[in-house]
């Protein structure tokens, strides 16, 4: 389990100036500021959930999982995993953790991909049976034999990721977070990481916090959203509700056979025209598809229609506005 | 106690394994070692007959002749050899703090100093040993070096200790990367004042320099004191002979500074980049 109360991060930053005269400054008498990257986060996340933790770039999501995971100290808040601070006892609580960060790959570059798995089994002290067990599990869940005995600069970043994933796994921590794990893949790639991470959740109860800037993953993956902006956790909760409070409308796209006609019908906006094609969107709490359509045929004859439910993406698309 | 025993045999096992890849590694690309292995020993070769050339025309440096001379420099290059291939990545400290080198030690279970001190073994390190083997023979051969058991275990402790002084002294410069985010021209001056001070007697410098490198930064117990000490020389030492062999010990309480200012350093780590 993990619990984060009042998360509060800052950074001191020397203020930078331009020009020459600007670097004389910095020099003599540099300006400071306190930034505050994040600013009172708080959530509790139990066992076995599988978490999309989301923002804009900026908006901390980083900076709260560093925190997260020992590697930075909060200025002030308290973090508990499993019931114990990361930062009293770091060696004790990463012992459970397993960290994936899709840019930077924790394997030995030069070696090959195996190598990076004997050094994990010596550094969690995984016995030689619970190694063996462990890394067929893996080979039958991200198909590693193919590619365990080659160096990790020849791989392909999909094979990359599997591999990091798997070291992540081996010494089957009970909490896994991914920064981005599907980050450059093509969409079979992506596929299999997800399906790996569905996989463990299932089988093991892992809780799994994952920052992404894929929508498809956090549809596929995450019962539950937690949205940061600013450094402030703007939303928290499960993804469907996100939906229903945040975009609650739907669209109907509408071919007509001839002109499209005047179309007034009170609550239902027309939010796109386009030749003889019309999209018209509605609150969804307030009126039945097939109500929106039978009002829209006895106006007009209608080629074909297709109802558009609202995405994740149109959740997130304010917050990812506001921080442009 | 078996968890101290428990957890030394973890250590063990996770450093050595750590090397043994750190050697894998540097030999998948043996060219880049061949030429470290021309440059490097004729670097320090032209270095001792620069010194030869400069006692034979002159007059012997503040009263050490050459042979004292190349005892000198051989000794100080021995410490230098093995600190390259035990501890070369004190030199890359700073790198490592502003690109967030620090996250992956930060999140395993294990002391990061640790992890930092035994992350690597450099065999270019090897190549830095010829030349100091070479000098320091010459040097004891000239000299006429008696290799008493006393003075072999002399040597040693000096070789050894002196290995720890320059490791420490060159984390503790790069630790300043950690609240600063920038340390590569300390990083340069440490590296001048190393040289400078451990490749000639400090009796050629003024007497603060000497002070300072004997009580504030004690490089002096790297070649200088030493040296005085096993061939018996007296002309120009600040310090009485017994003194001059503590270099293990100062080596030792080095050691333990540096791992104090590092773990400080790593609080105010701020893990670059995403």
């Amino acid at each position: 389990m993990i619990e984060a109360t009042n998360l509060i991060k800052e950074f001191r930053v020397t203020k930078k100036e331009s020009g020459l005269r600007g670097a004389l400054k910095g020099l003599i008498r540099p300006e400071r500021e306190t930034v505050r990257a994040v600013d009172g986060v708080s959530f509790r996340i139990n066992k076995g959930e599988i978490v999309g933790y989301l923002g804009p770039n900026g908006a901390g999501k980083s900076t709260t999982v560093k925190m997260l995971t020992g590697i930075l100290h909060p200025t002030s808040g308290e973090i508990l995993i499993n019931g114990v601070s990361p930062h009293r006892e770091r060696t004790r609580v990463v012992q459970n953790l397993g960290v994936v960060f899709g840019q930077r790959t924790q394997l030995n570059w030069d070696l090959r991909l195996g190598e990076s798995f004997e050094l994990q089994r010596r550094i969690y002290r995984i016995s030689d049976d619970r190694f063996a067990a462990q890394m067929d599990t893996m080979r039958s869940l991200l198909g590693l034999t193919e590619f365990e005995n080659t160096p990790v600069r020849q791989l392909s970043l999909g094979q990359r990721m599997r591999g990091d994933l798997a070291a992540a796994m081996l010494h089957s921590p009970s909490i896994l977070f991914l920064d981005e794990p599907t980050i450059g893949l093509d969409l079979t790639a992506k596929q299999a990481i997800r399906d790996f991470i569905r996989e463990v959740n299932t089988l093991h109860q892992t809780t799994i916090i994952l920052t992404t800037h894929d929508l498809e993953d956090v549809e596929q993956l995450c019962k539950r959203l937690i949205v940061i902006n600013h450094g402030r956790v703007v939303e928290d909760g499960p993804l469907e509700d996100l939906i229903d409070r945040l975009a609650p409308y739907r669209q109907i796209e509408i071919d007509f056979v001839q002109e499209v006609p005047v179309i007034e019908i009170q609550g239902v906006d027309v939010v796109e025209v386009n030749g003889n094609r019309m999209v018209l969107q509605f609150d969804r709490r307030a009126f039945s598809a097939a109500s929106v359509i039978s009002a829209v045929t006895q106006r007009a004859a209608v080629r074909d229609l297709s109802v558009r439910e609202p995405e994740i993406a149109d959740v997130l698309k304010r917050y990812y506005q506001d921080s442009a | 106690m078996s968890d101290f025993l428990n957890s030394c045999k973890h250590y063990a096992s996770v450093g050595s394994f750590q090397g043994r890849m750190a050697l894998q590694r540097q030999l998948e690309y043996p060219l880049f070692l061949v030429s470290w292995l021309i440059m490097i020993p004729l670097k320090y070769l032209i270095g001792v007959w620069m010194l030869k050339i400069l006692v034979d025309q002159f007059q012997p440096l503040a009263g050490w002749t050459f042979p004292q001379l190349a005892f000198l420099y051989g000794l100080g290059m021995l410490s230098h050899g093995l600190m390259v291939v035990v501890s070369i990545q004190s030199w890359f400290l700073d790198h490592m703090v502003i690109q967030g080198g620090f996250d992956r030690m930060l999140l395993r279970p294990l002391n990061v100093f640790f992890q930092f001190t035994f992350m690597y073994l450099n065999l270019i390190g090897c190549v830095d040993l010829i030349p100091a083997v070479i000098i320091f023979v010459t040097g004891c051969s000239l000299t006429g070096f008696d290799w008493t058991f006393g003075n072999s275990v002399g040597v040693l402790s000096v070789v050894l200790g002196a290995t720890l002084i320059r490791s420490s002294f060159y984390t503790l410069t790069a630790c300043v990367a950690f609240w600063t985010k920038r340390a590569t021209h300390m990083r340069a001056i440490g590296h001048d004042l190393m040289e400078r001070s451990t490749l000639y007697p400090l009796s050629i410098y003024p007497k603060a320099f000497q002070w300072i490198l004997t009580f504030v930064i004690p490089l002096g117990f790297i070649s200088f004191y030493p040296s005085t000490a096993l061939l018996n020389i007296n002309h120009g030492t600040a310090l009485p002979l017994e003194i001059a062999m503590w270099t293990p010990i100062i080596g030792i309480a080095m050691f333990g500074l540096s791992q104090i200012v590092f773990n400080r350093g790593l609080r105010a780590y701020e893990s670059a980049g995403s």
